[in-house]
């Protein structure tokens, strides 16, 4: 049986490529069809705001990787609670929002993890 | 045991030296690398145009000889390091650069590696930031 | 299932330390390296109740002296510690 492995997504989008390339390990992993599960935690929640402007600052917009996340079979979408709660956000639809011994349980189910 | 060993860091950050120890003492306890997969700024430990002062540890020069000695597979991300300036003879000529600073024991190829190494290992072990 | 966590930043400047802390299992361990080894000097992190290890170097380099409520490693530890727990969770 393939390992699963979590990815931990903690960067802002606009911090560099980080959180692009965070976001491609999921995608490839999904491209393979490994059970592959990505958690954003920290500033990374601020990933999940919509209507970001990329063009702005003449950047990519990271919002159509977030998009394919289904299509490359990435059904495991969490956000810290914690974090967006601290940051004044709500959850988005796109990620099911997980208390911190939520995460804690996560963590333990899956094989692997990869926090960046 | 085998050991999936990743890299996020450039050489002169003390995560890549950590990386270096860490695998050096996984070996030589007996344990098996499946593969180095150097991604981010790790892609920057791999370079061969590094050039150490004297009284200063030359950490890539290190991984270099390292990965050599013991014949491993090194795997840098190809679009981590296209990104970054780190090309191959043959990316250099792709895209018409004019510095080579890649090359044997180092591999350029996808993402798909670390996945791939991933699976093969028992563990999976991530170095980089400070 | 237990994780080792690797955090290799100060808790004085960054948030890591914290965001681990928070999400830190009963059967995990938090090794310290790097910066990280500052970690000792913050009171908090033994009442958490996690067992904590530092790497050796890390701790030598920084003159710091190891509290009863954390051990130190070295890379063969290192090595063993990342055996005798089921995953590695380093907070890059």
């Amino acid at each position: 049986m393939a390992k699963s492995l979590l990815v931990i997504s903690r960067q802002a989008p606009w911090s560099g490529p980080s959180a692009r390339e965070a976001l491609d390990i999921v995608l490839a992993g999904g491209a393979f069809d490994l059970p592959i599960g990505l958690l954003f935690m920290d500033d990374g929640v601020f990933q999940l705001t919509p209507h970001q402007d990329a063009k702005a600052v003449q950047q990519k917009d990271l919002s159509a990787n977030l998009q394919a996340l289904g299509l490359f079979g990435i059904d495991e979408v969490f956000a810290c609670a914690h974090s967006q709660a601290v940051r004044g956000l709500t959850s988005p639809a796109s990620a099911a929002p997980l208390d911190n011994p939520g995460i804690t349980r996560l963590i333990d189910r899956y094989d692997q993890v990869i926090t960046l | 045991m085998k050991f999936a060993i990743a890299v996020f860091s450039a050489a002169h950050a003390p995560s890549s030296r950590r990386a270096l120890l860490f695998a050096q003492a996984a070996l030589a306890g007996g344990h098996e690398i499946v593969r180095l997969f150097f991604y981010q700024d790790g892609v920057h430990s791999a370079s061969n145009n590094i050039v150490a002062p004297q009284d200063e540890q030359d950490i890539a020069r290190q991984w270099r000889e390292f990965v050599s000695q013991h014949q491993l597979d090194g795997v840098v991300c190809i679009a981590a390091a296209l990104r970054r300036g780190m090309l191959d003879q043959g990316e250099a000529t792709r895209y018409q650069r004019s510095a080579v600073n890649l090359e044997a024991p180092w591999a350029l190829s996808g993402l798909g590696q670390l996945h791939d190494a991933a699976q093969n290992a028992d563990r999976l072990i991530c170095f980089g930031g400070t | 299932m237990s994780t080792l966590h690797v955090v290799s930043h100060s808790p004085f400047t960054d948030s890591r330390l914290d965001s681990c802390l928070r999400i830190c299992g009963s059967q995990d361990a938090i090794l310290l390296c790097g910066d990280g080894a500052y970690g000792l000097q913050q009171s908090a992190l033994h009442t958490q109740g996690v067992k904590v290890f530092v790497l050796a170097e890390d701790l030598q380099a920084r003159n710091l002296s190891l509290p009863d409520w954390a051990e130190r490693v070295d890379y063969p530890g290192f090595v063993q510690l990342s055996i005798t727990y089921d995953k590695v969770n380093a907070w890059l």
